[in-house]
């Protein structure tokens, strides 16, 4: 990217999609961070379980929605990776687990 | 158990820290208005003036290039005038006159405001395709967003496609961040939009804008393919193909004409809709301005809508673009204050209005040009999925609409079609157009959708602290 010298992202971190752990640095959005790393596909549909990825990017269609650190339902573009941040991506229509 | 709530009060609350909202929160500071800014996202700037994440460092700003800078001035001048902005705040509901509820860091809470300037601008108008779910497949501006926000390519081969003037600054957007753009579909043709050219006469600022892009392109050897229309996407887990046809002057596919594009990321918008699910819930009138959009609060040219006490400004009172925003901002802000008692200068007004018109008339130049086709709509199959939330298709629309006849609202109580997350931002104006075709009726007559708090989806333990204080 031609602005890269002049742009630094914030320090490294590392979470966790499905338990396997992602190199991202502060700043990134989950979504962001995972298209980087290759994964474009955030979550499976609840009753034809097709995959589906960002779509609006801008917390408007809520396609990116995945569970995030226990809390379902929640924008994966809109939300900033953390250090030890768990994401788990939604799979058709098995009860999400969340924590109390 | 500690009880996380506020109770603030101001002067004029503004939703949206976009152009209209900042430019309105400006003129009011300045007036002498105490003002709070509301908005949903990190940083102020909305999309038009999409900032960086403060967490990203820039060594050199002045290098950063006009996506970013262009904001500067108005973000500067927003520090300056010191009003309050709220980053990261949801208003999700109104339940009093002049009552907002919010929710700010997982704290619930209430603005009681003596005006609101609703700002909250538009959303991308995406129309579906059989293959529109797939990741990859995408709004530009998203694939934008991603790159201005988040320095980040949406993927390695794209294809822009749907119609309208955006998709200029979002090309030029990926091929600085050194994106592979394998083609660039425009539903219109240049011969469509001749008509308007003398129109264009003194906007020469809009103008040498357009002719800036028309470089990049050049310099990039990409040739906008006009008349053409993604009518499919294909790939097994992620897009992997776009498939195009040519389309008649009404937009209608022509048989015989298709053309398939590789790529892993297809971005395709038609425009946008102005976002009022909160000119709704505060009971202001609408009325349909299909040039303008779709349904818009009513207001007149001082920015007033049938409430009292509220305001619009942007996108939000019909597409007119980041100049009509920032204008109409302006005179909101001015006006805002004047009812409060504050004394504003009239020749400040008068201007206001007049730029205002100017503006105005411009987005309504590029909207005739570049009006949404009807025949576009023909691509989508009954297997279609339209409801990306509740996976409804257009044929089980297509079905209910026939059976009942009725307007949106019943439709989407029978097929839950608009009734997930998204609350019909994405597929609303989808099921009004399937459902005027079925019924032969049309996209005003089958009115629009009816909203409900929360606006925007909400944890419950956010409002069980807001519940507790009132019961206490």
């Amino acid at each position: 990217m031609n602005t890269a010298s002049e742009i630094t992202p914030g320090p490294p971190v590392t979470f966790k999609v499905d338990g396997e752990p992602l190199e991202a640095r502060s700043g990134q959005t989950v979504a962001a961070a995972m298209l980087a790393a290759g994964r474009r596909v955030l979550r499976h549909t609840r009753h034809q379980s097709k995959p589906r990825g960002l779509f609006c990017a801008m917390g408007v269609c809520f396609d990116c929605v995945m569970i995030i650190d226990g809390e379902a339902g929640v924008r994966a573009c809109m939300t900033k990776v953390r250090d030890g941040m768990q994401v788990v991506s939604p799979r058709s229509f098995e009860p999400y687990e969340c924590k109390s | 158990m500690q009880i996380m709530t506020f109770q603030i009060e101001t002067d004029i609350a503004i939703v949206g820290a976009g152009p209209a909202g900042l430019s309105a929160a400006i003129a009011a500071t300045n007036a002498g208005a105490s003002v709070v800014v509301l908005d949903e996202y990190a940083e102020p700037g909305g999309q038009f003036y999409k900032q960086l994440p403060a967490e990203f460092a820039v060594s050199d700003r002045a290098r950063l290039g006009d996506d970013y800078t262009k904001g500067d001035a108005l973000l500067g001048a927003v520090r300056k005038a010191g009003m309050t902005v709220w980053n990261e705040t949801l208003v999700w509901g109104s339940f009093d006159p002049g009552v907002l509820s919010v929710v700010r860091g997982g704290k619930a809470g209430t603005i009681k405001a003596r005006k609101i300037i609703v700002a909250s601008g538009a959303y991308e108008r995406a129309i579906a395709f059989p293959g529109w779910d797939l990741p990859g497949v995408m709004t530009p501006g998203g694939a934008q967003t991603l790159v201005k926000n988040q320095q980040q390519l949406p993927g390695k081969r794209i294809v822009l496609a749907g119609s309208g003037p955006f998709l200029l600054p979002v090309a030029k957007t990926l091929l600085n961040a050194g994106a592979n753009i394998a083609a660039i579909f425009e539903a219109t043709r240049p011969r469509e939009w001749a008509r308007h050219a003398l129109r264009l006469w003194g906007h020469w600022d809009r103008v040498a804008e357009a002719l800036q892009y028309r470089r990049t392109l050049a310099e990039a050897k990409l040739a906008i393919q006009f008349g053409r229309i993604v009518v499919r996407a294909e790939g097994k887990d992620s897009v992997e193909r776009a498939v195009v046809m040519n389309c008649d002057a009404a937009g209608h596919p022509i048989a015989g004409s298709e053309h398939v594009e590789p790529c892993d990321t297809l971005c395709v918008g038609y425009g946008f809709i102005p976002q009022v699910q909160l000119t709704r819930l505060l009971g202001c009138e609408h009325r349909y301005d299909a040039l303008r959009g779709g349904w818009i609060p009513r207001h007149g040219p001082d920015m007033r809508t049938t409430v009292e006490g509220v305001f619009v400004a942007g996108e939000v009172a019909g597409i007119g673009g980041a100049y009509a925003a920032l204008a109409e901002g302006w005179l909101a802000g001015l006006n805002a204050a004047s009812e409060l008692g504050r004394s504003v200068r009239s020749s400040a007004v008068t201007s206001a209005y007049r730029d205002r018109s100017m503006r105005r008339r411009f987005g309504d130049i590029v909207n005739s040009a570049f009006a949404v086709k009807p025949g576009v709509f023909d691509v989508i199959t009954d297997d279609t999925i339209v409801c990306r939330c509740e996976e409804v298709t257009a044929g089980e629309i297509r079905a209910a609409a026939s059976a009942w006849s009725a307007q949106v609202g019943a439709i989407k109580g029978v097929t839950r079609c608009g009734m997930g997350y998204c609350q019909a931002r994405i597929c609303g104006h989808l099921l009004a157009e399937l459902t005027a075709r079925a019924t032969g009726s049309t996209v005003e007559d089958v009115g629009g959708m009816s909203v409900r708090p929360p606006l925007k989806p909400v944890r419950v333990g956010d409002l069980a602290d807001l519940a507790h204080k009132a019961g206490s």
